[in-house]
C-alpha cells in the first residue's frame, strides 16, 4: 500500500515484520511441544507409579494399577478393553454407561487429544507426508537463516526467560533496526521465491512417500546404510568372492515378488555396491531364509518364509538385582530348516534397540530337532526405568553346515507394556511369526551412550545485560564448556577389535559458520572415559538459541587413514529428521543449558548411528 | 508494522501452558475488509479506525474457557493482498477452522468468497472447518450485500455464517466461540470414527454433551 516513492524501506519493514511474526510463531511452538512432553512425562509418571517394585509381595491376583489384591468372588476385578489388563473397580474411569478404560487407558487417550494427534491423524489422509512439527514457519525460518548470511537475532526473548523479558526487549528493538538495514535488497521477492521453492519440496516429499508407501522404509534404508559400513565389511567380500550366488538369486525372483521389492531395488541403487539384503531375498525357495552370519541377520529385509510352531518361555525381572530374566523352555513344530528335513535350532534374543554383539544371547544348539527343549535362562543387566523403551526380539535359527543359518521365526515383546511379577513366572506359548516387514518403526539404531556435562560460562558483569551486548559481538565473551566423560555401549567393530576411540565436537551457529573441537585418542577400550574438556568462546546467548552443537564419536584407525563413524548425537536448535521426541527432548536440553547460566548440565545423550545426519 | 509493536503483549499468554487444546484458526478474504481489525477486537478488545496493511502474516494468542476446558487459540491474521498469497497459503495446511470474511459494504469482497473457498478446498485438510463472515454491519447506510445474500452463500458452500461489526464489538466473540465449538465438534466425530482401543478416552462427555450457544446473526 502507499509509498510508491520508497519502495525499497518499505520492503525492508516487510521482511522484518515478517521475520518477527516466524519468530514469535517458533517461541509458541516450543512452548507446544514443552507442553506435549510434559504430558507424555506425566503419563509415564502414572505408568511407574503403577508398576510393580521390589518392596512389596504381591498376590497373585491383584489390580495391574494399584496392586490391591482381588478377590475370587467378591471384588474380582475386571478387564479393561484398552490393554487387557485386570483391574479394580476403583482403578476404572466410566466413559458412558457401557464403556470404562482403567486410569492409564483414559490417561493416554487423553494425552493423545490434547496433544492434538487428532487433527494431525486427519490431516494425514490428505497429506500422507506431512510431519507434525514441520511447520512452514520453521521451514522458513531455518531456510532463510541459510539465504542470508548476516546474523539475525530473534527479536523476542528466548521462550524460558521469565526474568527481565521486558528490558530484553526494549534492548533488542534497539539494536534491531540498525542491524536490518544493512545487507539485502528485494529480500521480500527472495522471500516469497523461497516459501514456494519450499512448498515444491513439501510436495515432493509427500509424493515421495505415496510412491515407497510409507515412513518405516526410509527409517529402514538408513539401517541398511549403517548396516553395510561396518558390520557387513566382511560380509561384502564374501558376496564379491561369490558373485553367482548373486545373480542367481536376484534373478531368481519372481513376478509377485518383484512389486513388492520395487523399493528396495531403488535403494540397492543408491547404496551401490550389493547389499547383504540381496541375499536374504531368497528365502521363499526354502521356505526360510540363509544367514552368512549372525551378525548381518538383522539389517535384512525378509521375504515371505513358511513360519510354522510355536515357543515357549517366561520372562522375569529381578528388581533388587536389575536383572531381566528370559527363560526359553522350548519349541514344538518348528519348520525344517534345510530339505532334508534337516533342523539344528537354536534361540537368539536381542534387546532391541540395541543391535550390538553386546545385546545378544543364544542358547545351545539342539541337533535334529523340530520340538526342541532349551530350559536356559538368558539374562540381562537393565536398569528398570530403561525396560519402557526396550522390545525383546526372540528368534529361531536353525545352524546348518559350514556356518549356514536358516531364521525359522521370531517373537518381538515390547517390553513397556509387560506386567513384570517379582516372584512367579509364566510359561506360555508364542506362535513364531516372520520377520516384520518394517521393524520397530521409528527406531534409528543405537549405538551406546554419551556422557557430557555442559555448562554456559557468562562474565558476571554483563549476565544482566545479555541482550544489549548483542551489538557488538566483541564485547560479550561468553563461554560454552562441554565436558565429554566418556561412552559406555559403544558398537564393536569387527575389524578393529578394541576401539581407539575419540570425540568430535561441531558447534553450528546460526550463520552456518562451524566451530570444531577434538579429543584425544583413548587407545584399546571398549567404554573410554576421555575426561576431556571442549570450550567454545566468544558466543553470545543469542547466537546459541539458534545454534547446536553435534558430538560425535569415531574409532582412529591404525592402518587406514580415514577414521570409523561410531555414533553421534546432538544438543540444540536445528531439528532434522528423527522423531519428534528425540528433536524436543535435544532442545530442552539446550534450553535448560542457556537458562542455567554457569551451572554444569548432566546429560547422558543416546548416539545414534545415522552418520550422514551429523556435521564433524 | 502494526504487528511488530502491538504482538509483543500477548508474549505471557503466548509461553503459557496451562490449558487443554490448541487449535489454529486462520483468518482469509480480500483485502480491507477487517480482518485485523477483527482480531484486535477479539483478541484485545481494541479498535483503531486507520488502515493499515497486513504485512504477510501475524498472529494473536488468546486462551478462552469453553465447554470445561482451557482452549488456546493461535489466530493468524493473514494479508489480504493477492501479492502475499504464496505466504499465505502456506499456512492453509495448519489450521484447524477459518474465518472467511467479507465486507457488507464492498460487492467485489462478497464476489470474491467463493475463490476463497476454493483456496481452502485446495491448501487445507479435508474437514476444514468455515465460518463465513459478513463484516462492517454498523456500517447499514453503505451496505451493498444484503444479509439474506451472505446467508444464501453460506448455505451453498456449507458453511455457518455471521454479519458482525469489529468496530461496534458485534458478533466478535460469538463467531470465534462458535469456531471453536464446531472445531470441538469435528474433533469427538474424528475421535469416534477413530479405533476406540487406541482412542477410546475421547469420547468425553464434555465434548459430545455440549450444546451450541443459541447465536442470531447482527440485527443491525
Amino acid at each position: 500500500m502507499a509509498c510508491e516513492f520508497n519502495l525499497n524501506f518499505l520492503k525492508e519493514l516487510e521482511r522484518e515484520a515478517v521475520l518477527e511474526v516466524l519468530y514469535r510463531d517458533q517461541m509458541v511452538r516450543k512452548t507446544e511441544e514443552e507442553r506435549i512432553r510434559k504430558m507424555k512425562l506425566q503419563l509415564q509418571q502414572l505408568r511407574w507409579k503403577g508398576a510393580k517394585t521390589a518392596r512389596q509381595e504381591y498376590q497373585e491376583r491383584s489390580c495391574a494399577r494399584c496392586q490391591k489384591s482381588l478377590g475370587l468372588l467378591m471384588n474380582r476385578g475386571a478387564v479393561c478393553n484398552g490393554c487387557s489388563h485386570r483391574v479394580c473397580s476403583e482403578c476404572r474411569v466410566c466413559l458412558n454407561p457401557c464403556l470404562w478404560k482403567c486410569t492409564i487407558c483414559y490417561a493416554h487417550g487423553d494425552v493423545k487429544v490434547k496433544a492434538g494427534e487428532w487433527f494431525f491423524e486427519e490431516r494425514a489422509k490428505k497429506y500422507p507426508g506431512a510431519g507434525r512439527h514441520e511447520t512452514v514457519g520453521a521451514k522458513l525460518l531455518e531456510s532463510y537463516q541459510n539465504l542470508s548470511k548476516i546474523s539475525v537475532v530473534p527479536p523476542t526473548p528466548p521462550p524460558f526467560t521469565e526474568s527481565a523479558a521486558g528490558i530484553s526487549v526494549m534492548g533488542k528493538e534497539l539494536g534491531e533496526s540498525k542491524r536490518f538495514n544493512k545487507s539485502v535488497e528485494n529480500l521480500f521477492l527472495s522471500l516469497t521465491t523461497h516459501i514456494k521453492k519450499i512448498s515444491k519440496s513439501q510436495n515432493d516429499m509427500a509424493d515421495r512417500c505415496v510412491l515407497t508407501t510409507d515412513y518405516g522404509k526410509n527409517v529402514e534404508r538408513r539401517k541398511q546404510r549403517r548396516s553395510q559400513s561396518d558390520t557387513a565389511i566382511n560380509i561384502a567380500s564374501r558376496i564379491k568372492s561369490t558373485p553367482s550366488l548373486q545373480q542367481l538369486i536376484t534373478g531368481a525372483q519372481n513376478d509377485s515378488e518383484t512389486q513388492s521389492k520395487s523399493s528396495w531395488k531403488e535403494e540397492d541403487d543408491i547404496t551401490t555396491s550389493p547389499t547383504s539384503d540381496a541375499v536374504f531375498c531368497d528365502g521363499r525357495k526354502h521356505g526360510s531364509l540363509y544367514s552368512l552370519s549372525s551378525t548381518c541377520t538383522e539389517s535384512g529385509n525378509f521375504g515371505k518364509a513358511n513360519i510354522t510352531g510355536e515357543i515357549e518361555f517366561a520372562l522375569k525381572y529381578r528388581f533388587r538385582a536389575c536383572i531381566l530374566e528370559v527363560c526359553i523352555k522350548g519349541c514344538k513344530n518348528l519348520a525344517y530348516g534345510e530339505e532334508k528335513k534337516k533342523c539344528n535350532p537354536y534361540v537368539k534374543v536381542y534387546l532391541l534397540p540395541d543391535k550390538s554383539p553386546q545385546s545378544k544371547r543364544k542358547t545351545a544348539v539342539k541337533k535334529s530337532t523340530v520340538d526342541p527343549e532349551f530350559d536356559e535362562t538368558l539374562k540381562y543387566k537393565i536398569e528398570h526405568s530403561q525396560l519402557s523403551s526396550r522390545q525383546l526380539q526372540i528368534s529361531v535359527w536353525h545352524a546348518g553346515a559350514l556356518k549356514y543359518r536358516v531364521f525359522l521365526g521370531e517373537v518381538v515383546i515390547p517390553l513397556a507394556a509387560w506386567n513384570f511379577e517379582e516372584d512367579s513366572m509364566q510359561f506360555d506359548w508364542y506362535p513364531l511369526k516372520p520377520k516384520l516387514e518394517k521393524p520397530e518403526d521409528g527406531l534409528i539404531q543405537y549405538s551406546g551412550e554419551l556422557l557430557v556435562s555442559v555448562r554456559l560460562l557468562v562474565p558476571a558483569q554483563s549476565q544482566s545485560f545479555q541482550f544489549e551486548g548483542n551489538k557488538d559481538h566483541g564485547v560479550l565473551n561468553c563461554q560454552l564448556q562441554v565436558m565429554i566423560f566418556g561412552a559406555r555401549n559403544l558398537p564393536m567393530l569387527r575389524s578393529a577389535g578394541m576401539l581407539n576411540s575419540f570425540v568430535k565436537g561441531c558447534l553450528i551457529l546460526p550463520d552456518q559458520a562451524e566451530v570444531k573441537q577434538k579429543s584425544p585418542v583413548l587407545k584399546k577400550e571398549a567404554c573410554p572415559q576421555w575426561k576431556h574438556l571442549f570450550v567454545f568462546d566468544g558466543v553470545t546467548p543469542a547466537q546459541l538459541q539458534q545454534s547446536c552443537l553435534h558430538l560425535t564419536v569415531w574409532h582412529k584407525s591404525i592402518f587406514s587413514s580415514s577414521d570409523q563413524f561410531l555414533g553421534g548425537a546432538k544438543l540444540g536448535a536445528k531439528e532434522f529428521f528423527g522423531s519428534m521426541d528425540l528433536a524436543s527432548q535435544r532442545m530442552l536440553q539446550w534450553q535448560e543449558v542457556l537458562r542455567n547460566t554457569n551451572t554444569w548440565m548432566d546429560f547422558t545423550l543416546v548416539l545414534h548411528s545415522n552418520k550422514e545426519n551429523f556435521k564433524s | 508494522m502494526a504487528s511488530a509493536t502491538d504482538s509483543r503483549y500477548g508474549q505471557k499468554e503466548s509461553s503459557d501452558q496451562n490449558f487443554d487444546y490448541m487449535f489454529k484458526i486462520l483468518i482469509i478474504g480480500n483485502s480491507s475488509v477487517g480482518k485485523t481489525s477483527f482480531l484486535f477486537r477479539y483478541a484485545d478488545d481494541s479498535f483503531t479506525p486507520a488502515f493499515v496493511s497486513t504485512v504477510g502474516i501475524d498472529f494473536k494468542v488468546k486462551t478462552i474457557y469453553r465447554n470445561d476446558k482451557r482452549i488456546k487459540l493461535q489466530i493468524w491474521d493473514t494479508a489480504g493482498q493477492e501479492r502475499y498469497r504464496t505466504i499465505t497459503t502456506a499456512y492453509y495446511r495448519g489450521a484447524m477452522g477459518f474465518i472467511l470474511m467479507y465486507d457488507i459494504t464492498n460487492e467485489e469482497s462478497f464476489n470474491a468468497v467463493q475463490d476463497w473457498s476454493t483456496q481452502i478446498k485446495t491448501y487445507s485438510w479435508d474437514n476444514a472447518q468455515v465460518l463465513l463472515v459478513g463484516n462492517k454491519c454498523d456500517m447499514e447506510d453503505e451496505r451493498v450485500v444484503s444479509s439474506e445474500k451472505g446467508r444464501q452463500l453460506a448455505e451453498h458452500l456449507g458453511f455457518e455464517f455471521f454479519e458482525a461489526s469489529a468496530k461496534d464489538n458485534i458478533n466478535v466473540k460469538q463467531t470465534f466461540e462458535r469456531l471453536v465449538d464446531i472445531i470441538c465438534e469435528k474433533m469427538s466425530e474424528s475421535l469416534d470414527t477413530a479405533d476406540p482401543a487406541v482412542t477410546g478416552a475421547k469420547q468425553g462427555p464434555q465434548l459430545t454433551d455440549q450444546q451450541a450457544p443459541p447465536h442470531q446473526d447482527c440485527a443491525c
